[in-house]
Formats: C-alpha cells, sequence, structure tokens
C-alpha cells in the first residue's frame, strides 16, 4: 500500500515538476530590455517649451516614435536598448537633431535640448507629414493640419507604456494559447486511456499510466490558465465578442481541472483495493468528460467564427 | 477712362475667381479593414476618422486622421491583439493626406495618390481608384485602399500558429461636405 502510494506520488511530482518548470522558464521569454530617454526642451533664455514634438528614430530599425513635451518641457520614452536619432520640433522654432543616443537596458539617458528661435522669414515646416503646414504664396497654410480637425497633440502623441503594456499581455496570450494547444494533447491521451482504466478488467499499469497521463494534464492545464490570469488588463476594455464564451468557459473546465483528479484518486485507491469504484468517486468519469468538453469548446471558440 | 480701369480690374479679377478657396470638412465616414485567416474572415470598422480638404490656386489637399483604437472588429480580445500589433498605442493615429487638382474633383472616378501614416511607418499607394457620387451638398468618395501589413513592417499576427494573409484591404466610404 505504501510503495502504492510512493510510487504514485513520484509519478504525480514528475508531472509537477514539468508543468512548474514551464511556469518558471516562461517568463524570462518576456524579459525585454528597457532603457528610458528623457530631457527638457529649452528656448534659448532656458524657458521650457511646451509641446515640442521630439521624435526618437532607432538606427538600426528604423522604427520612429513621436511624442510631446509637456507644460514643463520635459519629454519621457521607455525604449528597448539601441542607438536612437532624437529630432526635435517645435513651432517658431528651428528643427534641431542628435544623431545618436544610446540607451541601455535599465538604465536612464538624459538628452536636453535647446531650440533656437527659428528667422522671421523662414516658414516652419515639421518633418511630420501629418503636421506639415506648407504656406502657399499668400502665406496662408494650404494643406490641413491634424490640429484643423480638432486633434490635439496630446490626443495624437504615442504612449509607450501602454504600448509596452500591450505587447506584454500578447506575448503571454500567446504562450497561453500554445501551452493550450500543447494540453489538448496529453487530454486526448487521458481520455483514450481512460477506456483501460476504469473496467472491471484493468491492469495496474494502464491505471498508473492514465493516472500520470492526467497529472501532465492538469501541470498543463494550470501552466496554460497561469498565462491568463497574469497577462496585464488593460484598463476601460469591455469584454465583446467570443471571448466572452472562451472566458465563461473557464468557470466548467477550471473546477472541473479540480475536481477530476481528486475523484480520480480516490477512483484510483477503491481500485487498488479491489473494489468496485462506489460513491462521490464514480462521478470521475462523467466530470471529467464535461471538463473536457468544456476545454474543447473554449479553444474552438476563438478558433472559428461561427 | 473709367470704363477701361473696369475692364482691367476684371480680367485681373478672373484667375482670383477661378482659384477661390474652398474648404471640405467630413461629415460622415466609414473605413474597414478585412482580414483573412484559414479558419477567419473578419471586419474591423471606423466610423471616428476626421477630416479636411483645403483648395486653394486650383489645387486640393486633404487630410484624414482615424484613432487606430477606432476600430471595432466585434471582439475586444481581437482589437486589442491587432493594437498591439500595429502598435497603436504608440502610434495613435492613421493618417492619410492626397492632393489633386481641383479640376479633378468633379470627375466621376478620381485616381488618388495616397501618403498613409500608419505603425510609424509612411506608404504611399500611387493612382488608387474611388468613385464619386453628389447628393444633394454632400460628395461621396468610395473606394478601397489595396494596403498589406508588409507596407508598415507589421508582422502578420497568428491564431493557432497560422499566420493571417498580408493583404488587408481598406474599404472606405466618405461623404464631405463644403464648409461654408
Amino acid at each position: 500500500m505504501l510503495a502504492n502510494i510512493a510510487r504514485r506520488s513520484r509519478t504525480c511530482l514528475a508531472g509537477l515538476a514539468g508543468a512548474l518548470l514551464i511556469i518558471i522558464w516562461a517568463p524570462s521569454l518576456m524579459a525585454e530590455v528597457m532603457g528610458e530617454l528623457t530631457g527638457t526642451v529649452t528656448d534659448p533664455a532656458g524657458t521650457p517649451v511646451a509641446f515640442a514634438f521630439v521624435t526618437t528614430t532607432n538606427v538600426e530599425t528604423g522604427r520612429a516614435l513621436p511624442a510631446a513635451t509637456g507644460m514643463d518641457g520635459i519629454f519621457r520614452f521607455t525604449l528597448p536598448s539601441g542607438n536612437y536619432r532624437i529630432k526635435f520640433e517645435s513651432r517658431d522654432f528651428e528643427t534641431q537633431e542628435i544623431p545618436e543616443a544610446v540607451v541601455s537596458a535599465s538604465s536612464r539617458v538624459i538628452e536636453n535640448c535647446v531650440l533656437e528661435a527659428v528667422a522671421q522669414t523662414q516658414s516652419n515646416i515639421t518633418s511630420d507629414p501629418a503636421q506639415k503646414t506648407a504656406p502657399s504664396p499668400s502665406g496662408k497654410p494650404a494643406e490641413p493640419s491634424l490640429e484643423d480637425l480638432g486633434i490635439t497633440p496630446s490626443q495624437a502623441k504615442g504612449n509607450a507604456r501602454e504600448q509596452a503594456l500591450l505587447d506584454r499581455r500578447s506575448h503571454m496570450l500567446k504562450i497561453h494559447q500554445r501551452l493550450g494547444l500543447i494540453t489538448i494533447a496529453p487530454l486526448g491521451a487521458t481520455l483514450i486511456t481512460s477506456a483501460f482504466a476504469g473496467g472491471r478488467e484493468t491492469s495496474r499499469a494502464s491505471r498508473d499510466a492514465h493516472a500520470a497521463l492526467g497529472t501532465a494534464t492538469v501541470g498543463m492545464y494550470l501552466s496554460t490558465a497561469y498565462f491568463a490570469i497574469r497577462a496585464p488588463r488593460v484598463p476601460g476594455t469591455k469584454t465583446r465578442g467570443p471571448i466572452r464564451l472562451h472566458k465563461t468557459l473557464a468557470w466548467i473546465h477550471g473546477p472541473g481541472m479540480i475536481l477530476t483528479p481528486i475523484l480520480g484518486e480516490m477512483a484510483f485507491a477503491q481500485k487498488s483495493r479491489g473494489e468496485r469504484v462506489h460513491g462521490i468517486a464514480s462521478a470521475h468519469g462523467p466530470v471529467a468528460i464535461v471538463t473536457a468538453g468544456a476545454f474543447g469548446l473554449a479553444v474552438v471558440s476563438v478558433s472559428f467564427k461561427f | 477712362m473709367l470704363r477701361k480701369l473696369l475692364i482691367s480690374f476684371w480680367l485681373l479679377s478672373l484667375p482670383a475667381l477661378a482659384w477661390a478657396d474652398s474648404q471640405w470638412a467630413l461629415e460622415q465616414s466609414t473605413l474597414t479593414y478585412h482580414v483573412s485567416h484559414p479558419l477567419h474572415q473578419f471586419d474591423g470598422v471606423s466610423h471616428a476618422a476626421k477630416g479636411k480638404g483645403i483648395c486653394r490656386e486650383g489645387e486640393c489637399n486633404f487630410l484624414i486622421a482615424a484613432p487606430v483604437k477606432s476600430f471595432d472588429s466585434g471582439d475586444s480580445n481581437r482589437d486589442l491583439h491587432m493594437l498591439q500589433v500595429t502598435r497603436g498605442a504608440e502610434f495613435p493615429l492613421v493618417t492619410v493626406r492626397t492632393r489633386l487638382p481641383e479640376s479633378a474633383t468633379t470627375s466621376a472616378t478620381i485616381n488618388l495618390d495616397l501618403e498613409v501614416q500608419f505603425a510609424g511607418q509612411t506608404f504611399e499607394y500611387k493612382q488608387v481608384p474611388f468613385k464619386r457620387s453628389v447628393q444633394g451638398s454632400e460628395t461621396r468618395i468610395r473606394g478601397t485602399i489595396p494596403v498589406k501589413l508588409t507596407d508598415f513592417k507589421i508582422d502578420p499576427p497568428t491564431l493557432l500558429t497560422m499566420p493571417i494573409k498580408n493583404e488587408i484591404p481598406v474599404r472606405v466610404d466618405l461623404s464631405w461636405g463644403p464648409i461654408r
């Protein structure tokens, strides 16, 4: 009896250890190497220039990220490490550029800028086509600007923090999706081996195999659930569409994945004693089927359009 | 003498009349992107675009801007994922600029060169055909921009490890009215 318990415990521990390894290892995939780039934009007298456009361009990838200074003239970017070109633009000031600023992981780089006032005869042309206002000979702008559309600089300004949140969320949900798909394999195998584990003429080996696969399924499932639960929420988002069904089904397969192994353990013990499975343990099969069905439907709900 | 002066003044004022300034405002808009996946076909729709056109000296410049966040595909999870892959938080607006001769604005079919800014990239689409129809004071413009994800250096998102198609055509339906 004790030997049996020890052997079963080893099987379960192996499954759980595998799941734990996945939980520990996977977040390291998400580690992003970010640094901060900040500074103050002022005029020659040292007065902060509010709403100046600051654009950082990654020299290697060419990816540009715009922002605007606040009332205090301060701008701030959270960027992946790399070399950046920084452009400063503001109405009534000459455009300035810093050709290279090196941002490295977990560091803070400060790049201040003093903008020179533009000569009165020179027109202001920003490099961003969405912002440019090319003057006509009459002196009036002939091209509409974002301001003409009622879009303020703050509305046009990017939010690196929000993007980082979205990136993290998507990354975790991708892992959730992959692990969920992988979980289908041990889940299917567990269901198949249940045919050889629950009948009257079953061997201990087939029951052990069923129990081991079931443990692996639960381990994989918990890992899958972890990435969905820990994925950051985006404030102000109302859940709409098929994802609602996907989330609702978690209330069925979640408790089912906890209940099924408990009932399975009870059924296993009864069978090992040579008894017929009875009492609450006899619910192991139906609960497992409902759980597997809800899990399968959850996968299908986000995979196909109804 | 007075008559000569009047005729001269009238002749000089002709070009100014021909190039009378006019401005247009976007009154209604529907922008729809279409995504194809081996298991899915879906559309994302936005009615939140703002636009303005300025016609001056025989040339018209139009600007249309829509928040990337405003596109709704009917599934919040999918919309957030699209927002992430298109860098919608870093670059909250998609803008379209076009320039055309004022005389072309009266044709039934207008071929436009479009400069699209999206996901931190700028791409030009040449000679995109649009249908123009007039209903009262409103001018309706309809067409499809042949957008590809690679035009904006966007990696196609995947579902069940299968990527969506690179082509995401954007149907445009805009109603413009003159600004008086």
